[in-house]
């Protein structure tokens, strides 16, 4: 446990070097939020209210959805360069689950990006654009518990489309991929009551409805409670699912390795 | 040795360079049709947010969504054109980086024309330019334009003026590379930030954004003030009329300024030491 907990605390040393990047990041968050109630007060200036739902209600989902994209984000890029530059070996070879490496390493970096960043994100949110509380006590609670369960679902897919780097020697191409699928199907951009019906019906087929907009719905207080826990299981059982998915790619992956000299 | 530098002999030089680029990209022809097509499925996200908006709204502020899918493509294409002629501008960092700007260096021709003429991205140029093309034919006859010969000269004025804007806003921070400061993160988020606000019109934002994107980061002159030659809507009243014919000035004097600034980096350039190639 301790080893794991040092390559956390790496990583987020790693992230307090680039100062700039950070600076960056925290007003990167604030300016997306910022233009993009703009443009949902643009879209609201006709209506109150569209499809039921308020644009107080919207504005909070919109902010919370950025606020936490910015602290999901991973090292795309990790495993990959570890292949193509032939550190894995070295990496395997270590008294370490290579895996539980990886992960530790992201956790370290989401606590940094959740110290630092969404700290002055979140207060600057608060007070200039006003954003809602959670629904009552009880769902902000449950609304930690889905987005943890949330970041550990990305985390998963995340983690099969990083293993492909054993199979192709780029990997930008297929990760771009991923990421536009995800920020559709996820609701990361918008409720994802906006999703035509057919569409909407197939998300909630699929594991990316977990990631935010199940999280955010309950912060919101917009499901009855039998809802909130059926959301919750269904993350749980996606989870577990793409964690077995994740097992199973791993070991054909580690069977395939080669290493170009190192 | 003797310096050949005539006209038709930089064009027949610059269509080799175009030939090796191709044959270059089509080595790995699965790979980089891949790449493309995941640069299209990125930039299609903004795309179908606004779809997917628009279609449950009809239209946000008096614009219809064929009216803001056409602002939009003049994004996509004059980007696609910048990248198009300028892909050494945007890749200029690496290059002093890996020491291949010294390989340029010595060669016998003008610095500018080799950075132009020597790389070519493909991929993000069809990547981009299809998205742009699409949203084009979808709208280019049903949003009510007529397209005599000056709206066909105005149109590929404004295409071309965007792109040297684009052109010009890369060439900034690639100027401080020459005194080895890394501005590429800086950059792309400055950019491709601005970028995707230009993708709605912008009488959309409070006026500091506004002001943001007429004044700083000229993106406006890239999709809002071309799109409203065209469509003239009513929103048009909160700016200057005479910012309808500015696309094409913009660009040129951004060019002129930022080259001379160019111009005056490479002045104190001192190599990275190393090429790698």
């Amino acid at each position: 446990m301790r080893k794991y907990l040092e390559i956390a605390k790496k990583s987020f040393q790693n992230n307090i070097v680039y100062r700039i990047d950070y600076f960056a990041g925290v007003i990167n968050t604030l300016l997306m939020i910022f233009v993009n109630i703009a443009i949902w007060k643009a879209i609201y200036e006709e209506e109150e209210v569209l499809g039921g739902v308020q644009f107080k209600v919207v504005m909070t989902y919109i902010i919370l959805g950025f606020l936490m994209q910015s602290i999901f984000m991973m090292e795309e890029y990790l495993i990959e360069s570890k292949i193509t530059s032939g550190l894995i070996s070295s990496d395997l070879l270590k008294p370490l689950s290579f895996r539980l490496n990886i992960f530790s390493y992201n956790i370290g970096t989401l606590a940094f990006r959740i110290i630092m960043q969404l700290t002055p994100a979140l207060i600057v949110s608060i007070v200039l654009f006003k954003l809602l509380p959670p629904f009552n006590l009880q769902s902000g609670i449950l609304f930690c518990i889905s987005a943890i369960l949330g970041y550990l679902v990305l985390y998963s897919i995340n983690f099969i489309v990083w293993l492909s780097s054993f199979w192709f020697y780029w990997t930008f191409s297929i990760i771009t991929i991923k990421d536009a699928v995800i920020s559709i199907m996820s609701g990361a951009l918008f409720p994802l009551w906006f999703l035509p019906e057919w569409l909407h019906t197939f998300t909630k087929l699929t594991p990316f409805e977990s990631i935010y907009f199940v999280p955010i719905s309950i912060y919101l207080g917009l499901l009855p409670y039998d809802e909130i826990i059926f959301g919750i299981v269904k993350q749980v059982i996606w989870l577990a699912l793409l964690m077995i998915a994740g097992h199973v790619v791993w070991k054909m992956a580690t069977k395939k390795l080669v290493v170009q000299g190192g | 040795m003797q310096q050949n530098n005539s006209f038709s002999s930089m064009m027949a030089l610059f269509f080799r360079f175009s030939k090796l680029n191709l044959k270059s990209a089509l080595e790995y022809k699965f790979d980089r049709f891949f790449l493309a097509f995941a640069v299209f499925c990125r930039e299609m996200v903004s795309i179908i947010v606004m779809y997917l908006i628009l279609t449950r709204l009809i239209r946000i502020k008096g614009w219809e969504m064929n009216e803001m899918f056409f602002l939009y493509s003049f994004l996509f294409l004059s980007y696609s054109l910048f990248i198009f002629l300028f892909t050494g501008i945007r890749d200029f960092d690496n290059m002093v980086y890996s020491g291949e700007l010294d390989r340029y260096l010595i060669r016998p021709l003008g610095l500018m024309y080799q950075i132009v003429a020597s790389r070519v991205d493909y991929c993000a140029t069809i990547g981009h330019g299809v998205v742009g093309i699409i949203l084009f034919m979808k709208t280019a006859t049903n949003v009510g334009i007529d397209w005599s010969f000056k709206n066909i000269t105005y149109y590929i004025a404004a295409l071309v003026g965007g792109a040297i804007i684009q052109a010009s806003l890369f060439m900034i921070s690639s100027c401080f590379s020459f005194w080895a400061v890394k501005t590429v993160n800086l950059r792309n988020l400055i950019f491709f930030n601005s970028r995707r606000f230009a993708g709605y019109p912008i009488s959309f934002y409070p006026g500091i954004i506004q002001k943001m994107l007429i004044f700083i980061v000229p993106f406006a002159f890239v999709s809002y003030f071309p799109a409203q030659f065209f469509l003239r809507k009513p929103d048009l009243s909160m700016f200057w009329s005479g910012y309808l014919y500015m696309t094409p000035v913009v660009g040129v004097i951004m060019f002129v300024v930022v080259y001379r600034f160019w111009l005056f980096g490479l002045k104190h350039y001192s190599s990275t030491g190393n090429s790698m190639f």
